[in-house]
């Protein structure tokens, strides 16, 4: 080695002039060295999850079969009569408590009349407890359903006089109004 | 043997071979700037001198286990920038050794007695050297690498990285002379 190799061997260190951009660098690093995400096999894929669905399956649409053959048609009808009623039951109800609450907040009827109508409508309500656990005994039995239906009915009908008596009145003063 | 310098930052090492991301960047700031120093030199501009060097760390960190000690961090690491450098430039087909057939005679590779040159010429000249010429020199006289590792990491013989650097270096110091 001569003079000339080693002067610049002794002076190697003069040669490192640049300065590395550290954090764009590392960003690059760090992200290349995140922990590999844990391979997921997906539940269904596995073999045991696979036999595991299957028998579910099979049960299900055994089950599904047993009962069709042992409940038969009934099954199907009860449950159709159920929701039907069900619906029947949720538009009369909210018929019904609209318009108590419109008599309620009537002006023209006097506190005695509210709680006479009022005491009538308490009394129905008892009666439809009555009969919805009548029903439950026994869906099928015609007579409580009509019981219901003329519960309904009666409840409406009692509304629909205690309204027109309220529009009665109201005709009266505005006729009076109009004659002049 | 604990005092050996081979066991620089021994325990930052085994750190990271935990994975211990915050040792890994104490690491990464001492070897960084020496590293794409490494780099440029091999490389010649700061793109593929930092695609490099964040590679080289990625792999050195990766395979840490292996690393047993044999050399120091900063060597080893050295080591996989020069070999990552030389790769590259092989991959895009630029020479790493100046053999040329106009240029090959048999008694090229004889010693020259070449006097000290002030470094900031040396930097131009080697700046000015045709490509292939280059990384032996770096290789040689500022990684200070033997011929032996030079062979290894250019894939020649010792005698042909002998003959070869002695062909680089008088080619520096006719471009020296005429700065």
């Amino acid at each position: 080695m001569d003079n000339f190799e080693k002067h610049i061997r002794e002076n190697a260190s003069a040669f490192d002039e640049h300065k590395a951009d550290r954090a764009k660098m590392w960003a690059k690093i760090s992200e290349e060295l995140q922990p590999a995400q844990p391979k997921v096999i997906p539940l269904w894929k596995r073999p045991m999850a696979k036999i595991a669905a299957t028998l579910l399956l099979l049960l299900g649409i055994g089950g599904f079969i047993g009962l069709q053959l042992l409940g038969g048609h009934e099954t199907e009808g009860t449950q159709y009569v159920a929701k039907e009623l069900l619906d029947i039951d949720m538009h009369y109800k909210g018929l019904v408590s609209y318009q108590v609450q419109l008599v309620q907040n009537n002006p023209n009827l006097t506190e005695a009349d509210k709680s006479e109508f009022l005491s009538f409508m308490d009394e129905l309500d008892a009666e439809y407890a009555q009969l919805r656990l009548e029903m439950q005994n026994n869906l099928d039995n015609e007579l409580v359903l009509e019981a219901i239906v003329a519960n309904y009915k009666q409840r409406i009908q009692l509304i629909e006089n205690l309204l027109k008596q309220i529009n009665d009145s109201k005709i009266i003063d505005d006729n009076y109004g109009y004659t002049l | 043997m604990e005092t050996d310098i081979r066991f620089t930052h021994s325990a930052l090492v085994e750190k990271c071979k935990t994975g211990h991301s915050s040792s890994q960047y104490e690491l990464y700031g001492l070897y960084v700037d020496a590293m794409y120093n490494v780099g440029m030199r091999m490389l010649g501009n700061k793109e593929d001198a930092e695609d490099i060097v964040q590679d080289s760390f990625v792999a050195a960190f990766k395979n840490l286990d292996g690393f047993s000690y044999e050399s120091t961090f900063g060597a080893w690491l050295k080591r996989i920038v020069i070999n990552k450098s030389i790769n590259y430039l092989k991959k895009k087909e630029i020479p790493v050794v100046p053999i040329a057939a106009h240029e090959f005679h048999l008694k090229d590779d004889t010693e020259v007695e070449t006097a000290a040159v002030d470094i900031k010429k040396v930097k131009e000249g080697i700046n000015k050297l045709p490509a292939g010429y280059r990384q032996i020199i770096n290789l040689y006289l500022i990684e200070g690498y033997d011929h032996v590792e030079i062979g290894e990491v250019l894939g020649i013989s010792t005698s042909t990285s002998k003959s070869q650097y002695h062909r680089a270096k008088k080619k520096l110091v006719q471009i020296i002379e005429t700065l």
